[in-house]
């Protein structure tokens, strides 16, 4: 893989050169979080998050958007949520959740709506500083080395910049005269340094090559009743997770009975309706199985699979939870050690 | 395609106690108002017309709650009428805010306080419940109006005998869609988890928390939230009565059965 670098301030008049035939999406702020927005103004980029509130899946597969069309002439596919896209500022994290999701809507059934929207989109990553949340290094998120067209290392006064594909190197053409080829030592110095600063920065972690065993030993524990008596059953873990993929679809027909479209929307297993069936019975009408099933998905099944966990480490469930299940409060409690947690203190006997 | 009218459905639109925000959001459908009089036989709906017949019905929408006698026996006689009745709007499906008194012996002491002696002549008022109290009710469309888009394609599916296909989870589900920031992470009381979606979390969207006008999601965990609202450093009473607010009587069993009281 090409490295080659970039001044700080040849940054967002490079970004300006290649967004003229595709959309740019880069995280801006919205009040105290971040979200993955199309940008015109580049001064509003922000280069120093950590995560976004909705993960990038939201780019390829909106929360909701027409499939088909209906009509008198029968169905119609409706692709217009693809469009050519340019994703800048991803971090390794969240390209691992990309990847995930690959190996997810190729599987038996190719996904197009996925999978078109994923062709259509560069991706240009951008290294990032863990705050007290993250935890890709348990996951071994943190780097990457597949999955993007470029990828920027911020070191401060200047970013290295990795070319990962055929694609990224066009983008890199329309503006040679901004990139140096030739790195100095001090340069790949600089970079070392920094790469272990990152390594270092990572407060906390759990180890995940215990929790496949520990699932299946815990299965029948209590643990999972309470987390189940606390969960409000409100869908957030799941619609924050950027390797979640549940969708359910819905027909909208329009009065005087010609038209109409069908709707894709996000779905989530934490929720009730989720695992009902014909008739009205539930598979998983306890919250308890509920949560069995997303994290036996994320931490067990998975890992059995594909040899690595579904969860990338992006804390986003952490800092989305309302009573504090997550990754973090469920593994740790599943490896035995001490945990503050709502979910904990909750007592569904007693309110006063 | 023009059917004539004996071959369309026979409708019906009722309000009992409420706000008429329903049936108002239908007259509202501008765009589609001359589709919904094509697609049906509109036979009564006391607010667009004057030429209202109240005979056998193909499907009743009713708005409001029960809150007096009259209204009792309104409703009642829709029911034997219609061959199906449609709850729409909060106040129909589950009491609305005329049903936040739930105790009989409060609502009576609430309402001589406002009424006094009074002398009500023409029907007696009785504490607010909603339709299901009374009579069977096949479908439920809630909302605080209900929402237009919900309605047009539920009142389309309805009519060709299928049932609504609503969206059977909390706010918090669109909130997140809309990406908001979670306010009840920012220890802002928001009812969001145990009220039902549909609304498209308008409120969150402007930043203020939902105060639950769609009414009780069907899975809400109550004691969950109201534990959590107090452990944010929300009263006691505080919190039972935000919650009481539009859950109608969908929340009396809770409130019954809460343990502690007032300290
Ligand atoms: S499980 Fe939690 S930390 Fe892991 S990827 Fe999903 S949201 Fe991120
Ligand atoms: S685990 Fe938390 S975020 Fe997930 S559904 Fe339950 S309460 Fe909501
Ligand atoms: S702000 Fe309210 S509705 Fe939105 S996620 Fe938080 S609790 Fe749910
Ligand atoms: S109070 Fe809640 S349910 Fe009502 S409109 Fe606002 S967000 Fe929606």
């Amino acid at each position: 893989m090409r490295v080659i670098k970039l001044n700080k301030e040849n940054l967002f008049p490079f970004l300006e050169v290649i967004s003229e035939k595709a959309d740019l999406w880069a995280p801006v702020k919205k009040g105290d979080k971040h979200v993955f927005k199309v940008v015109d103004d580049f001064s509003k980029v922000e280069l120093s998050t950590t995560r976004t509130i909705l993960p990038p899946r939201k780019i390829f597969l909106p929360p909701t958007f027409s499939m088909f069309n209906i009509s008198e002439k029968g169905y119609e596919e409706d692709f217009s949520h693809v469009t050519k896209k340019i994703l800048f500022g991803i971090h390794p994290c969240d390209i691992h959740g990309l990847l995930t999701l690959d190996n997810f809507f190729k599987q038996d059934y190719l996904d197009p709506y996925y999978l078109e929207a994923r062709k259509n989109t560069l991706i240009l990553g951008l290294s990032c500083w863990p705050d007290e949340y993250c935890f890709a290094k348990s996951t071994n998120t943190h780097i990457i080395e597949e999955g993007f067209d470029l990828f920027f290392t911020d070191l401060k006064d200047f970013f290295l910049v990795w070319i990962g594909s055929s694609q990224g190197d066009d983008l890199i053409r329309l503006k040679p005269e901004f990139f140096d080829e030739n790195l100095t030592d001090t340069d790949i110095q600089t970079y070392i340094r920094w790469q272990t600063e990152r390594d270092k920065a990572y407060k906390w972690g759990i180890n995940f090559n215990a929790l496949p065993d520990l699932i299946e030993l815990k299965y029948r524990d209590s643990l999972w009743e309470k987390l189940g008596d606390a969960c409000l059953a409100c869908g957030s873990c799941t619609n924050v997770c950027p390797t979640c993929n549940c969708y359910n679809i819905m027909d909208k027909q329009f009065l005087g009975g010609k038209d109409g479209k069908m709707i894709r929307y996000w779905d989530a297993c934490t929720l009730e309706e989720y695992s009902e069936i014909a008739g009205g019975e539930n598979f998983r009408k306890k919250r308890a199985d509920r949560l069995k099933l997303w994290y036996t998905h994320k931490l067990q099944a998975y890992i059995s699979k594909y040899g690595k966990p579904s969860c990338v480490g992006c804390g986003r469930c952490i800092v989305t939870c309302p009573v504090d299940i997550n990754v973090r409060t469920v593994g740790k409690a599943l490896l035995g050690e001490k945990e503050d947690a709502f979910w904990l203190r909750f007592n569904k006997e007693v309110t006063k | 395609m023009e059917k004539e009218n004996n071959d369309k459905l026979k409708i019906g639109i009722y309000e009992l106690t409420g706000c008429a925000g329903d049936a108002l959001l239908i007259l509202d459908c501008e765009k589609e108002l001359v589709d919904i009089f094509n697609a049906a036989d509109i036979q009564s709906f006391l607010m667009a017309k004057s030429d209202n017949i109240d005979e056998e019905l193909d499907i009743a929408l009713v708005e409001g709650s029960v809150s007096t006698e009259r209204e009792k026996e309104e409703l009642l006689d829709i029911r034997k009428r219609a061959k199906t009745v449609v709850a729409i709007g909060i106040c129909s499906c589950f009491g609305g805010i005329q049903a936040a008194f739930l105790d009989q012996k409060e609502w009576e002491k609430n309402f001589k306080k406002i009424y006094g002696d009074t002398k009500m002549t023409h029907t007696k008022p009785v504490q607010s419940k909603p339709i299901d109290a009374y009579i069977k009710v096949d479908y439920y469309l809630p909302g605080c109006p209900i929402e237009k888009e919900q309605f047009l394609s539920t009142f389309n599916r309805i009519l060709r005998g299928n049932p609504p296909e609503l969206y059977r989870f909390p706010v918090c589900v669109e909130c997140k869609w809309n990406e908001n920031d979670c306010l009840l992470n920012k220890d802002i009381p928001c009812l969001g988890p145990i009220t039902r979606a549909g609304c498209g979390s308008i409120c969150i969207n402007h930043n203020l928390p939902c105060v639950g006008c769609w009414g009780l999601v069907e899975e809400a965990n109550l004691t969950s939230e109201f534990q959590l609202l107090q452990e944010k450093g929300f009263d006691y009473d505080f919190i039972k009565k935000k919650m009481a607010n539009f859950s109608g009587t969908g929340i009396a069993d809770f409130l019954g059965n809460l343990k502690g009281d007032k300290k």
